[in-house]
């Protein structure tokens, strides 16, 4: 049987909890999880993370929506070559808008999916080391370890100005 | 400026007691939207089962109130995403407890304008044909139509906001979770998704929201813009202009952000949510209100003065009718609705009094509809044709429909303010460091 816990420090400040980080990761655990109240454009960097990938489906979906939009129109047109208004079969100027507007939905809906498939929703397994506080006035630093290390990881954090320190099996 | 000591869990607490379960009064408010949208949805059975005859729509006005609520509705929507994904942009800090609010309101007001050109077919049962399906005749729709610029615009305008709405809504729906129990706690944790904050979750949280923003800045002057094509691109009198865009789009963010103020004012005392609705936030909503005002002036201006310049009798003669004719009254009502009163707003007393304000987004509210109005069945009502003219009057079918359409927004926007969060926790503890930093700048100059 593993022996592996999951460390949780409270930190009552966004302040603290980079302390917090930073502690853990001196300590030799680089990747610590972070729960948060807000997003915080400090956490991130202090983790090391990169930018989030969503931003290439964001672009692939409008790019996807713009074509489609052209596509559809164009191949409508052609396939019912009906004119009107005496403007060509083709009329670029209209079909325009429609493309616009795929854009923008394409883009916004691949955003979504994307946010979705990034960041692991639905989420139906509980996460280890979560506490209900996290969505309130807290925020968490979690770190999961090996037994062995408890005593040093949760010095670590109480250390940084942990308020509470708890400890789970993972 | 007093700035506000708040903590974290504050906010918690100040949002969800908006969530208590609510009592009778509540509940027979609701059942009286209910009925009442019951008895609008009954009217317009009644019309689809008679034909469009039961309405006042007779040539030469063909789009009058139902066209008019439509475009009044998409409206509103718009200053719900000016207020949610264009300040969002800019990073203003009065927009917090604000926005949640406001692009709830787009949601219902799009769903609520999506309604009308159904309820305007005679045939409702082939709306479809709006849209490009596969059928065994080839027959498609014309792309170069600004009603099916329209169909494609305002869908995609439903749908981009629903997902801005929720995807905002999942953190906030997840501290709700964690602060519930029973049915609601089950409720909440169906629509959190298994939220819990992760720095991952927020990461690409972030990223999504802020490209949705900027996606929905664009979309929300094209929708506006497509709207106001429906009529630039006839050739009638008084709706082809090139300044419509612009024009709608302007008028578009007056009416919402005075509707933002009708509900909010009401809602911030029934709800407990005084502390997060501080009359600054009002006062700033009023300047933009006051700047709308002076937009949509000067576009009133213009139109007559183009009008006027263009040497063009048919323009001339519509713009005469206008201030002159039949609908003088309601042109009149709606300048002093829109231009006059709003300059109310240029008092910082004004600003600041709630009553007031509540008053004055009351009269805004009547003088934007009344201008779709006017522009719609006013225009269509003097053609080139002065043998053709005629008066609209609306029938108590459309009348009925109308005050119907607003029980259904409020009812959907009553039952939203109590279930879910009406104000974002997120955003407002976001604004917390702020908050402080303002503090200690207050200290340090008073000091």
């Amino acid at each position: 049987m593993s022996d592996g816990v999951c460390i949780t420090g409270f930190f009552p400040d966004e302040e603290a909890c980079l302390r917090g980080i930073a502690a853990v990761r001196r300590a030799g655990h680089q990747r610590p999880r972070v729960c948060s109240p807000f997003p915080s454009e400090h956490i991130p960097e202090a983790l090391g993370l990169a930018r989030s990938p969503v931003r290439l489906w964001v672009l692939l979906g409008g790019i996807a929506g713009c074509l489609s939009g052209f596509w559809l129109t164009i191949g409508l047109s052609l396939a019912y070559p009906h004119r009107t208004g005496g403007m060509p079969i083709v009329s670029i100027p209209p079909f325009v808008i429609i493309a616009f507007e795929l854009t923008i939905l394409f883009g916004a809906l691949s955003g979504l999916v994307g946010f979705f498939v990034h960041g692991g929703f639905p989420r139906l397994a509980p996460l280890p080391g979560y506490d209900p506080r996290f969505s309130g006035d807290r925020f968490g630093v979690l770190v999961d370890c090996r037994g062995a290390d408890r005593a040093q990881i949760e010095a670590a954090l109480r250390q940084a100005g942990a308020t509470e320190v708890t400890c789970e099996l993972a | 400026m007093a700035v506000p000591k708040i903590g974290y869990g504050d906010v918690d607490r100040l949002v969800l007691r908006a969530l208590t379960p609510p009592g009778r009064k509540y509940w027979a408010f609701v059942a009286l939207l209910a009925l009442t949208v019951g008895a609008g949805a009954s009217t317009w059975m009644f019309q689809v089962w008679t034909g469009l005859g039961v309405t006042g729509l007779r040539q030469p006005v063909m789009w009058a109130t139902y066209i008019t609520n439509f475009v009044f509705w998409v409206g509103i929507a718009h200053s719900g995403t000016l207020i949610s994904a264009i300040l969002f942009l800019f990073r203003s800090r009065w927009r917090t407890p604000v926005y949640r609010a406001a692009e709830t309101m787009t949601v219902f007001a799009v769903m609520t304008a999506g309604l009308f050109p159904l309820i305007h077919l005679g045939r409702v049962w082939f709306f479809y044909w709006l849209l490009p399906y596969p059928n065994e005749r080839w027959l498609q729709p014309n792309f170069r139509s600004p009603l099916v610029w329209d169909a494609f615009a305002v869908s995609t305008y439903l749908i981009v906001s629903v997902t801005f709405l929720f995807m905002g809504l999942i953190p906030d729906v997840a501290a709700a979770r964690d602060a519930a129990t029973g049915w609601r706690r089950r409720f909440y944790e169906l629509l959190a998704l298994g939220w819990r904050g992760t720095d991952e979750q927020w990461r690409h949280f972030s990223m999504a929201y802020l490209l949705m923003a900027g996606l929905a800045t664009p979309l929300v002057i094209s929708v506006h813009s497509v709207v106001s094509w429906d009529f630039a691109m006839a050739q009638l009198p008084g709706w082809h202009s090139t300044i419509f865009a612009p024009y709608f789009v302007a008028g578009a963010i007056f009416s919402g952000c005075a509707l933002v103020l009708t509900l909010l004012i009401p809602m911030r005392r029934l709800l407990g949510l005084e502390d997060a609705l501080a009359p600054w936030h009002f006062d700033n909503l009023a300047k933009v209100i006051l700047l709308m005002s002076l937009v949509v002036t000067y576009s009133y201006l213009s139109e007559s003065f183009m009008a006027w310049y263009s040497a063009n009798p048919f323009e001339r003669t519509t713009y005469q009718m206008r201030y002159w004719g039949p609908y003088a009254p309601l042109f009149w009502t709606m300048v002093t609705c829109n231009c006059i009163i709003p300059l109310a707003l240029f008092a910082p007393r004004v600003r600041r009094n709630l009553k007031a304000l509540f008053v004055i987004s009351l009269f805004i509210n009547v003088g934007m509809w009344l201008e779709r109005f006017v522009i719609i069945a006013g225009s269509l009502s003097t053609n080139f044709m002065p043998s053709q003219w005629g008066v609209y009057r609306p029938t108590w079918v459309e009348i009925t429909i109308t005050v119907a359409s607003f029980a259904w927004f409020l009812m959907w926007f009553t039952l939203f303010a109590k279930f879910l969060p009406i104000v974002s926790m997120t955003e407002l503890k976001e604004g917390i460091p702020w908050l402080r930093q303002a503090r200690e700048d207050a200290g340090a100059r008073a000091a």
